[in-house]
């Protein structure tokens, strides 16, 4: 009867992976550790749906004696006889309920084995995958990060797992099983009739064509649905977003024609989608009635005329039933493993990307250095077409500040990217007490520095375990030194768990001020040779952008600096001072010797005193 | 949902939908039967023509099967779809008519969800309602019917089956449940720690964190991989044990039947049918249990929407709106002004009286939570007052009709919000009919026709989603254009000139003084730098909503104590 096969996925169409095989086999490699299990799982499989097929069978030989007790009643009472009860076989149907009940409980173990070890293998093989790609991102170099976007990856991190997680738990073994359900059912109707059987495989050439027809359609406004939802989506959010935009622009009006026209067209395609897609069930149904009537009557006429039990087309029905359901199955998982190989193509792509390598170059290394850290003929940029750095010289002696300035968007993170060796540079030499960058490790590098940026990153933990991030090895004692020295200790004890506060996502529990001394807090911590500082702008109030200022002025006392400088004080103290426009240092020197120079920084500078006119 | 659901579906629609359905059912309850009769009046007699008659008539009733289930997919497609296109314009048109209150209070993420996601949750959920949800109950009861009809004697097989499958569905509900909810939660905590180490890559890897780092998604991806193995061998027991005692159910069938067979007092034809009915039976019964999963979500995602739609707009115009008046020379009066946010305990801003006219600039200076934004925010309405009055050209604008108000008033946020576009179509946001050279002209005066002019389409050039393709002091100075373009009495400008250099600052703030057209209009500035407001003709210091300061520069400079503050933490006292 209406067998209500699972084609909720077929008519949505998915994604197609550039290398089918290619990835799957891959993605087989991973499972290799658990092949055992895996095979164990098929075997279970195999198993649970041969019993599973077998049974009704079995069971219909129950209906046959009991008809055939029936018939030689009948006889009976025609030769006269009077019968209070059919003689049939009791001892024989017992046998026959017992083998089938010991069959369905054997198979219904299998299968629950099958799907426990299934569960336990699926899971662990994303962890692993997970750990992996986890463990690959750490390796990749910071120009990765920079040329895709934190969206893209997250997505492959999480919907992606997600899908090869989903189906390697339901999915794979389904196959096996729809594949043997196939196979065994149309053994099964073979050995009891091969002429009914030809009947019931009517309903396979018809069951594809339903699919083969339905689903293009189908897949066809879905694509469209998709897509006007996803255009549907992008006006809620810009409209929510930018609501008092629209509304002191008096744009209500125009927003919501076009909301309403845009939503139309949703509902156009929507509606088609939703229809079709829910056709295939009701056509596979109709499919199978056609076969169960059409075997009814003709296995009906045959046990009429003697040439066949009542058993077996009642098992016979029983198996056209289950003939149809494998077809939709196998067609849906079909789309489901496309779309499974295509994430796993996305995350395998990720897996893929060339790595950060151990560099050295042969630059003469000088052990006695005349500085610090030292710019020789330094070029760079971030594509191999246009530099931004050309030819960079500069000498930074231990213990002095160095400002850099410019207007928004000049590239100030460019140097930063140098220090900090996020970026290798692509020609001349940066050294560090004497040695090239690139002949050292890059922790050994980043071991002299510790920045305090404007993006003040902190992570899901507590406020102890944040400003312990400077310095992994530090002291309880040390830690509360590092606070009070950055003006943050007396705010921390003030919060209602202290230091044991755990800062959300947002951070909403702490302001944008807070956060900043709390990275302070961590440079302090790190205690570095050389330090790198964003100072800070709009963002946070008067009084404590002082206890900022303070605390940035005692975290740079006696340490070599690069500040991202804002403040007049700063840019003036500092020993040296690098402008930079468009990407690129445009000049050097300190303040009087620039001003002198009436270049870009004189102008720059004198900018926000002669505010001219009259605002 | 129940609420939702009923004011917006059509309701012959959803009795047709019901009828279809019915008559779905019906076909399907039909077939055993007459397969039973042909065992019974055509099979075991022998009768050919019986078994031909028959199945003609099951043909004929899977036929009308089919066409009575397109009929029911057609009409349940159609109104789910229907229900969420209504939904989302209701949503979308009254979230658009909020006041600032509402938004705050509802937070726009949230109300966009509501409008997206949850409508289409709701629109799924009534897809299977009108298709699946309405069919298990009616299967579950014709199918206990025609097993009755056709055997009363067997019917006592359920009695101990449904409850056993109920015993055993809901226990195992019983232990996933709460483990698929923390299993969520784990998930949202992979999710969490691995954007972490995206967003904070620079700083990860500049204090050597990496060991740190991978220990930390380490002990998340453990925690979550062993949930979810606990959870989903659980899961594993749910079908084994349904196929257990539905083919249990099939024996017990056979077992009593032969019996009653052999008592002749059953016949051979019920038995066959009356297996497929114990199939139908607990098959409906398994899907009336997958509705108590879907239901209570819906419910939520209703409970959502209703609450939006239940908001009442704090801010309404009048029956018959006074007429604001248009001056040639405007005027912008505060009038002993004070404002509180809903709830809450303390005022966000007292007293505040300030009088403009015609080519005068105000600045506002003071801390973050000073209350400079919230200021602002007053003069378009987007809040009433606690007290007190705002007039525009001697009009108290809470007499006035919001559109006449805000066609007085061009507002640029501190935070920018540029619609995807063009910035063509974005400056027309300011005037409709803007000609090229007005959009130059005000792209001259925000210091952007630099860059505008650099990018290959001009005018035309693509505006992606906030403005993503362009940097933060583009943005806002697209955001400046797009209000200065716009021919206004007021002009205000909410720290819009914080992502700047000091030199486009100034450039900027030249600009705006010696345009003739804003010349002739009020300009409010809110600043934080002091060399952005030296300028004006009046400076209002704000600390915790308080006025404590309000005169020219020199006046300040002078005599008042946070001013100075300010000015120090800025130029240390040395270039003034």
């Amino acid at each position: 009867m209406p067998q209500h096969g699972p084609a909720a996925n077929l008519g949505k169409g998915t994604e197609k992976p550039k290398n089918f095989w290619q990835t799957a086999w891959r993605l087989c490699k991973y499972m290799a550790p658990w092949k055992w299990f895996l095979f164990t799982v098929f075997a279970f499989a195999i198993g649970s749906v041969i019993f599973q097929i077998v049974s009704p069978k079995i069971l219909g030989e129950a209906t046959t004696t009991i008809f055939s007790g029936l018939l030689k009643g009948y006889h009976e009472i025609k030769a006269g006889q009077h019968l209070t009860r059919f003689p049939i076989n009791f001892t024989k149907i017992k046998d026959i309920l017992l083998t089938v009940g010991i069959m369905y409980l054997v198979s219904a173990v299998l299968s629950f084995f099958q799907q426990l070890i299934m569960a336990n293998i699926s899971q662990k093989i994303v962890y692993r995958l997970r750990a992996d790609m986890k463990a690959k991102l750490q390796r990749l170099p910071i120009v990765y990060y920079d040329t895709h976007s934190n969206g893209d990856i997250m997505s492959r991190a999480i919907n992606d797992m997600d899908n090869i997680a989903g189906t390697l738990q339901q999915s794979l073994a389904q196959i096996v099983t729809s594949a043997v359900t196939f196979v065994g059912v149309l053994f099964m109707m073979l050995t009891i009739s091969w002429e009914m059987t030809l009947i019931a495989c009517i309903t396979v050439p018809l069951g594809i064509i339903v699919i083969a027809t339905v689903a293009p359609r189908s897949q066809k406004y879905f694509a469209a649905q998709q897509k006007s939802l996803g255009l549907l989506n992008d006006q809620v959010e810009e409209s929510f977003s930018g609501h008092t935009v629209v509304k002191t622009f008096n744009r209500e009006e125009s927003s919501i024609t076009a909301f309403k026209k845009q939503n139309q067209n949703y509902y156009r395609s929507s509606w088609k989608a939703q229809f079709i897609s829910g056709l295939i069930m009701p056509l596979m149904n109709f499919v199978s009635n056609i076969g169960y009537v059409c075997v009814a009557v003709v296995g009906g006429l045959k046990v009429a005329n003697g040439r066949l039990t009542l058993g077996d087309v009642q098992a016979f029905l029983q198996y056209v039933n289950q003939f149809t359901q494998p077809i939709t199955q196998l067609a849906n998982l079909a789309n489901t493993i496309q779309a499974t190989i295509a994430s796993a193509e996305r995350i395998f792509e990720v897996l893929d990307e060339p790595e950060m390598q151990q560099t050295s170059v042969s630059v003469t290394d000088q052990p006695q250095p005349t500085a610090k850290i030292e710019f020789d003929h330094v070029a760079f940029g971030y594509d191999q077409k246009e530099l931004l750095i050309k030819d960079m010289n500069l000498k930074v002696t231990s213990g002095e500040k160095i400002a850099i300035v410019g207007p928004t968007g000049a590239g100030k993170t460019t140097l930063i990217n140098l220090l900090e060796r996020f970026y290798d540079i692509k020609d001349g030499s940066l050294k560090l007490d004497g040695v090239d960058t690139r002949n050292l490790k890059r922790a050994q590098v980043r071991a002299h520095f510790a920045m305090v940026l404007q993006d003040t990153w902190l992570f899901t933990g507590s406020i102890y375990d944040n400003i312990k991030y400077g310095r992994e090895n530090a002291t309880e004692a040390e830690i509360y030194q590092a606070a009070k020295a950055a003006h943050a200790d007396t705010f921390i004890r003030q919060l209602p768990q202290g230091y044991a506060t755990v800062l959300n996502e947002e951070a909403s529990n702490i302001s944008q001020g807070q956060r900043q001394l709390l990275t302070i807090a961590r440079a302090f911590l790190a205690d570095p040779e050389i330090l790198i500082l964003d100072e800070a702008t709009s963002s946070v109030d008067t009084r404590t952008e002082i206890l900022i200022q303070h605390a940035m002025d005692r975290l740079l006392k006696d340490r070599t600096s690069f500040v991202v400088a804002h403040r007049l004080s700063t840019i003036r103290d500092a020993d040296k001072i690098l402008v930079m426009n468009h990407g690129s240092i445009i000049e050097t020197g300190n303040h009087e010797s620039l001003m002198a120079a009436k270049g870009f920084y004189a102008d720059l500078y004198n900018s926000q005193f002669t505010a001219p006119g009259t605002v | 949902m129940y609420k939702i659901v009923r004011k917006r579906l059509a309701p012959w629609a959803v009795v047709g939908a019901i009828i279809f359905m019915l008559i779905q059912v019906f076909c399907n309850l039909n077939l055993p039967t007459l397969t039973s009769d042909m065992i019974n009046k055509g099979v075991a007699v022998g009768n050919t023509n019986y078994i031909w008659k028959i199945g003609k008539e099951m043909l004929l009733i899977a036929l009308v099967g089919i066409i009575a289930s397109a009929g029911n997919v057609y009409f349940a497609s159609t109104q789910a779809q229907k229900l969420g296109t209504k939904l989302r314009n209701e949503l979308f048109e009254k979230v658009l008519y909020f006041g600032g209150h509402e938004v705050d209070q509802l937070g726009a993420s949230s109300l966009i969800t509501r409008t997206t996601n949850d409508v289409l949750q709701i629109q799924n959920v009534t897809v299977m309602i009108l298709r699946m949800m309405l069919q298990a109950p009616s299967m579950l009861i014709g199918a206990i019917i025609m097993a009755f009809l056709s055997e009363k004697r067997l019917t006592g097989v359920f009695l101990i089956s449904l409850p056993l499958l109920g015993v055993a569905v809901g226990l195992i509900m019983y232990f996933v449940v709460p483990l698929f909810k923390s299993l969520q939660k784990k998930i949202d905590r992979i999710n969490l720690v691995f954007r972490e180490g995206l967003t904070g890559v620079r700083v990860i890897r500049a204090f050597r964190q990496d060991k740190f780092e991978q220990n930390r998604f380490k002990a998340a991806n453990k925690s979550y991989t062993d949930t979810a193995v606990k959870a989903f061998s659980l899961v594993s027991l749910m079908f084994p044990i349904m196929t257990l005692i539905l083919n249990a159910t099939n024996i017990g069938i056979v077992w009593l039947g032969a019996n009653l067979i052999a008592k002749r007092s059953m016949q051979v034809g019920n038995l066959v049918s009356f297996m497929t009915y114990a199939a139908m039976i607990l098959f409906s019964f398994m899907m009336l249990s997958m509705v108590f999963v879907f239901i209570p979500r819906a419910q939520a995602a209703a409970a959502r929407i209703q609450e939006v739609l239940d908001t009442r707009y704090s801010i309404q115009d009048q029956q018959q709106p006074a007429e604001l008046p248009v001056q040639e020379q405007p005027e912008l009066e505060f009038d002993q002004v004070s404002f509180r946010y809903d709830h809450a305990e303390k005022l966000a801003l007292s007293n505040i009286n300030f009088r403009l006219t015609a080519g005068q600039t105000l600045a506002i200076i003071g801390g973050t939570g000073a209350g400079k934004s919230t200021l602002i925010n007053l003069i378009p309405r987007l809040y009433d007052l606690e007290s007190g009055k705002i007039k525009l050209n001697g009009q108290d604008i809470s007499q006035t009709a919001q559109k006449k108000l805000h066609q007085q008033i061009a507002l640029v946020q501190q935070k920018v919000f540029l619609f995807k576009g063009t910035i063509r179509s974005n400056l027309q946001v300011g005037k409709p009919t803007a000609t090229d050279q007005e959009m130059w002209h005000a792209l001259e005066i925000a210091q952007a026709k630099d860059f505008v002019s650099e990018l290959p389409q001009g005018l035309d050039a693509v505006v992606e989603q906030n403005g993503g393709n362009f940097s933060g002091g583009q943005r806002q100075r697209l955001a400046i254009a797009r209000a200065v373009i716009k021919p206004a009495a007021v002009y205000v400008f909410d720290d819009s000139f914080s992502a700047l250099d000091f030199k486009t600052d100034a450039n900027l703030r030249q600009a705006l003084a010696t345009d003739p057209q804003i010349k002739q209009s009020i300009v409010i500035i809110v600043a934080q730098r002091i060399a952005t407001v030296t300028q004006a003709d009046q400076i209002i210091v704000l600390d915790g909503g308080q006025v404590v300061g309000q005169g020219t520069h020199t006046e300040l400079k002078q005599h008042n104590q946070t001013y100075q503050e300010i000015i120090k933490s800025q130029l240390r006292g040395e270039e003034i």
